[in-house]
């Protein structure tokens, strides 16, 4: 049974609403390939990681990898699937040169997982929905080798095949079409790649191709019921390049039924320099599998002790952690759903909030300062090389006035992505707060004398223009004054 | 062709004689495999029955066989022996065709599980033996070699598809050849060459490294001329293999002591349907009568048997098996290995033409029915159906040996027919499998000893077993052997 | 069900990339008809409650370790390309629509 679906309306367009579908291909976190023991490597040399059996060499046979079927099953279990302990493996046929066989190992009619969802928000703060997508299936197959049409190498003559890639293990999911617009599809794709990398099952790394992406769209008149004839829009390898894509096709469907055209099934490329999408092929009849059961692979059984073995093993979800988060830290829900983006940001967070006492101000710190950081090196949380008690350390020099929070900002940036002793650096670069008074009073008498009028206009109970003086006192000192020691001095000085 | 010269060298002896001869030290394996090599060179222009020889390295190989016997480090029956591979079969650094024009020039760069057993075992592989193309046919006129010949009348095919191998065990070339059998490949030629050959039980032996056919009936097995050379060769190529998932990780019994020569008490089942006048030559008849006579009177007991599915076999095996390999020959596209059509303009016209001029029009025509009967729209009327039916006929099979421990039944329904006979008619062709295919869409072993000849051609006498019953197989014919001469019957020799 | 045509052959024989000759069509039409024919026979029998056999063995899949082996030495792998280059296999132009 497929998740319940949900009838919204999302205004994608003002005459059509959008179906829109996701078939995702993630490559499976192993050392060797589905099939063979060829290693699994990204960046090799052309047919440098190929056996015999990756080769389709006469008289080779396939033999299944456990690791990449623990793995399936545990994407399985936390995309909330049915786990079946029967399952098997057809031979998928067509010719294509990266394609050695001549089929692919995939499975049809009976695959591993089915009838799942995972749930997805879009919109931020107070406008934020939550929906629950369903997940149609999911199943293992392998990849196919790689064809370079690249002009440089192959000249215009040809292209050149590389197998290296060929008989990696993928998982084919495949949702519900319960997706409304661009966004849910861009919302849908990222919660998904969390959960994956959150249960270690891929790194889903987009630029290695290790997590890819097709898109079913149609349009239907708002408020119809029936589906529209679909596009399909092939090997989508970016978050923002799958939202491009799907709002295009949407333009693109809708010109063609306002002209009262009817939308053809076809498959598409997305061109992402000119922003549009581009019929590949028009899909006729002519694509004839004839999936039958793999001869050489009897039927996979998993019993379902293993499976409930697996279930236990699973790590926290990352929605089973938001709501803990939520709970045990007095965080907001789009906090939480920020933290728990990734889980080594939430392991970051939780462990700065215990050694702090104040999750408040780690939470803070951590979606203002660190993401920031991260954002600006284009890094991933896991490039974070400052361990958590380090991070509590600075922000104890807080709060202890010992540094100023300007001063703790400029260092942070080389102590998140490098590691080091706050303290240390806080010496070695002279960071430490002034609060010895003599040096204060004198500098607020040098701003006093500076600027007479503002010093009057305080006088006369102006009180905002304390803000200014501030300043000006912070600025001779380098930035290093205690806030509340200048701001006291101030006001003695001036409010009598 | 020439005749071979009044010079050809001797025909070798069974497996348990050269073992024994070797053991005493009367002879090396140097000299066997030399002698093996020269009769091969002799008789080759009247059998065709070899694809290649490789000479220079058998006869080094069979050096090492004599120092390691030297140094007491022999390995066993199999050391120092001359064997010879169907060409489907893969070994390290030697080309491997299918007699297909489409794999011309491969070479393989891995070993099949079956010869790497073998080698280990210190057989020495001498050479590679015909076949119908790819293995599909019943006389190996469908090789791209042309066919091979019968050594008990040249005009007359071996049987096929295994005939080459058949052909050299009969002609004394090398005491033991490997088959493939799918639906009859190794058991049907055994019968007109009037030799052993046994297709083990579906899983038994491993299919690494065999060229795929159809997957789910393939099965490798030996060519002797003994029943017990049989078991010798059995042991030493069965049990589980890690490269293989459907090879079962059942236990290798020891086969040579099994062959108690004893039968008292079996009960051996004739299947009525298998004993029907109709396509059935009268002297196959008679001499499959008299053997189940004999055994009888060895103390077997012979009961009726039916298997009321079987004529729906022949049908049920050709879409199975043609569904299976217009699958598994899809890999051959002229991209990584084999043939490539001359100056293909585009990726299209190199597949066509790449598979149109490679493959033979049995090939062909096995690949369209394949591929018709997994097609959209005819998947369930025909592929599906035969699975079913399949299903039927090893229900058959299970009832049957409810109350017996073998089956007997004619191999084939006839004496190798001559060449040419049959070329033109596909169907009927096919028919002539009629007594083998069940077993295999079964998975059962079966087994195929000479037992007389009819109008001076051999007789084959096909003994099939409850799966991974091989043990009874061999025990039945061994038994049989010894109170008969049927195995030590010679094909004349060429003049 | 009805003869297999002409058509159909050659619709199949390009699924499975094959070309017929003009006279080879006919015969392969021909001759696939009577072995279709000849299967119809298994019309005879009722199997609505029979489970197919894909395999003759009673045994689940075995698992093999995630365990990478070394792979073939790239000369191996290349050394029976009919035209290779740079370590890759070469191939004429995949034309769009062509295949
Ligand atoms: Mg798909
Ligand atoms: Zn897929």
């Amino acid at each position: 049974m497929s998740a319940p679906r949900e009838d919204r309306r999302v205004d994608v367009h003002p005459r059509y609403d959008a179906v829109i579908g996701l078939e995702v291909h993630v490559h499976l976190k192993t050392e060797s390939k589905l099939f063979c023991d060829a290693p699994v490597v990204y960046g090799a040399p052309p047919n440098h990681a190929v056996t015999p059996v990756c080769l389709a060499l006469p008289g080779v046979l396939p033999v299944l990898n456990r690791r990449a079927v623990e793995l399936a099953v545990r994407a399985g279990l936390a995309t909330r699937c049915t786990v079946h302990p029967r399952s098997v493996f057809a031979r998928k046929n067509y010719f294509y040169p990266d394609l050695p066989k001549g089929y692919q190992i995939s499975q049809y009619e009976e695959p591993l997982c089915t009838g799942g969802w995972i749930e997805i928000q879009v919109g931020e703060g107070e406008r934020a929905q939550t929906h629950r997508i369903g997940i149609t299936r999911i199943h293992m197959e392998e990849d196919a080798g790689k064809s370079v049409h690249d002009e440089s190498l192959a000249g215009a003559e040809g292209s050149l095949v590389d197998l290296n890639r060929a008989g990696v293990s993928l998982l084919e999911i495949v949702s519900e079409p319960d997706l409304r617009s661009p966004a849910e599809a861009g919302a849908y794709l990222r919660t998904l790649r969390s959960i994956l990398r959150t249960i270690e099952v891929s790194d889903a790394d987009l630029e290695k191709g290790q997590f890819r992406c097709d898109a079913n769209v149609s349009l239907r008149p708002k408020g119809a019921a029936a589906f529209g004839t679909r596009g399909e829009i092939k090997n989508l390898n970016s978050f923002r390049f799958v939202e491009g894509a799907i709002a295009h096709e949407i333009e693109r469907q809708a010109r063609i039924l306002d002209e009262g055209g009817r939308v053809v099934q076809s498959t598409l490329l997305y061109d992402p320099v000119a922003g549009r999408t581009r019929v590949m092929r028009v899909k006729e009849n002519a694509d004839d599998y004839r999936y039958f059961p793999d001869p050489d692979l009897v039927p996979l059984v998993i019993p379902s002790d293993e499976i409930e073995r697996i279930r236990l093993a699973l790590p926290e979800l990352p929605d089973q952690k938001r709501i803990r988060l939520e709970a045990e830290y007095g965080v907001t829900a789009y906090e939480a759903r920020l933290l728990t983006s990734s889980r080594a940001l939430a392991d970051f967070f939780e462990a700065v909030a215990r050694g702090h006492g104040t999750p408040k101000t780690a939470a803070n710190w951590i979606l203002r300062d660190v993401l920031q950081i991260l954002k600006e090196a284009d890094a991933e949380p896991e490039a974070i090389r400052l361990e958590p008690g380090r991070f509590v350390t600075l922000l104890r020099l807080v709060d202890q006035g010992r540094v100023t929070a300007r001063s703790a900002r400029e260092i942070l940036p080389e102590l998140l992505l490098r590691g080091g002793d706050p303290e240390a650096v806080v010496r070695e670069r002279g960071l430490e707060a002034v609060s010895d008074s003599g040096l204060l009073e004198a500098a607020a008498d040098e701003v006093i004398a500076a600027h007479p009028d503002s010093a009057a206009r305080m006088r006369a109970g102006e009180e905002k223009i304390l803000n200014f003086l501030m300043g000006q006192v912070m600025k001779r000192t380098g930035g290093k004054a205690s806030p509340a020691t200048v701001r006291e001095i101030l006001a003695r000085k001036l409010r009598g | 062709m020439t005749p071979a010269d009044r010079s050809t060298p001797e025909p070798l002896g069974s497996l348990a004689e050269l073992g024994a001869a070797l053991a005493a030290r009367r002879i090396g394996s140097r000299e066997l495999v030399d002698a093996a090599l020269a009769r091969a060179s002799a008789l080759e222009p009247v059998l065709h029955a070899f694809v290649g020889l490789r000479a220079e390295r058998a006869r080094a190989e069979a050096a090492e066989s004599d120092a390691r016997r030297a140094r007491g480090e022999a390995r066993g029956p199999l050391d120092g022996i001359p064997i010879v591979l169907k060409d489907n079969l893969v070994q390290a650094g030697e080309p491997t065709t299918c007699c297909s024009r489409i794999l011309e020039g491969f070479v393989s760069p891995y070993d099949a599980s079956v010869t790497r057993r073998l080698r280990d075992a210190g057989a020495v592989v001498i050479g590679r033996t015909n076949l119908d193309e790819f293995a599909m046919g019943s006389s190996t006129e469908n090789s791209a070699r042309g066919p091979s010949r019968n050594p008990w009348d040249p005009g007359r095919t071996p049987g096929g598809s295994s005939g080459g191998s058949a052909a050299v065990v009969a002609a004394g070339v090398v005491p033991l050849a490997l088959g493939s059998d799918t639906g009859g490949s190794i058991r049907q030629p055994a019968a007109c060459c009037g030799v052993v050959g046994l297709k083990p039980t579906y899983g038994r032996v491993s299919r690494y490294g065999l060229v795929a056919f159809a997957s789910s009936l393939d099965q490798i097995g030996p060519f002797t001329r003994t029943a017990a050379d049989c078991a010798v060769a059995l042991a030493a190529i069965a049990g589980h293999d890690p490269h293989d998932s459907t090879s079962l990780p059942e236990p290798v019994p020891r086969y040579a002591e099994a062959l108690t020569g004893d039968v008292s008490g079996l009960r051996l089942g004739l299947p009525r349907e298998y004993f029907v006048a109709e396509g059935v030559e009268p002297g196959v008849l008679a001499c499959v009568r008299e053997a189940a006579a004999e055994l009888e009177r060895a103390g077997a007991k012979l009961v009726e048997v039916s298997l009321p599915h079987t004529k729906y076999a022949i049908a049920t095996y050709y879409l199975i098996a043609t569904a299976e390999a217009s699958s598994n020959l899809a890999r051959y596209d002229g991209v990584r290995y084999g043939r490539r059509a001359a100056h293909p303009k585009d990726l299209h016209d190199l597949y066509h033409r790449t598979r149109s001029e490679g493959f033979g029009a049995e090939v062909k025509r096995r690949i369209l029915l394949g591929t018709y009967v997994l097609s959209a729209g005819y998947y369930d009327a025909y592929y599906r159906k035969a699975q079913q039916v399949r299903t039927l006929l090893r229900r058959d099979f299970e009832r049957a040996f409810e109350g017996c421990d073998a089956l007997l039944t004619p191999t084939a329904p006839e004496t190798a027919f001559r060449l040419g006979e049959k070329a033109s008619d596909p169907l009927r062709m096919y028919l002539s499998d009629v007594y083998t295919v069940s077993t295999n869409l079964a998975g059962i072993p079966g087994l195929s000893l000479p037992c007389g000849l009819a109008d001076g051609l051999p007789v084959g006498l096909q003994l099939l077993g409850r799966p991974l019953d091989e043990a009874t197989l061999l025990r039945i014919a061994d038994a049989f052997q010894r109170r008969t001469d049927h195995h030590l019957r010679r094909p004349p020799e060429p003049r | 069900m009805p003869r297999i045509t002409r058509d159909e052959v050659e619709r199949i024989a390009a699924l499975a990339r094959l070309s017929l000759a003009p006279d080879e069509a006919e015969r392969m039409t021909a001759q696939l008809g009577a072995l279709l024919d000849y299967v119809a026979l298994l019309g005879e029998l009722d199997t609505r409650d029979i489970e197919p056999t894909s395999h003759p063995v009673p045994i689940a899949t075995p698992l093999r370790e995630d365990r990478a082996g070394t792979p073939l030495a790239p000369e191996l792998a290349l050394a029976n390309a009919p035209e290779s280059e740079g370590g890759a296999f070469r191939v004429p132009p995949i034309i769009e629509g062509g295949e």
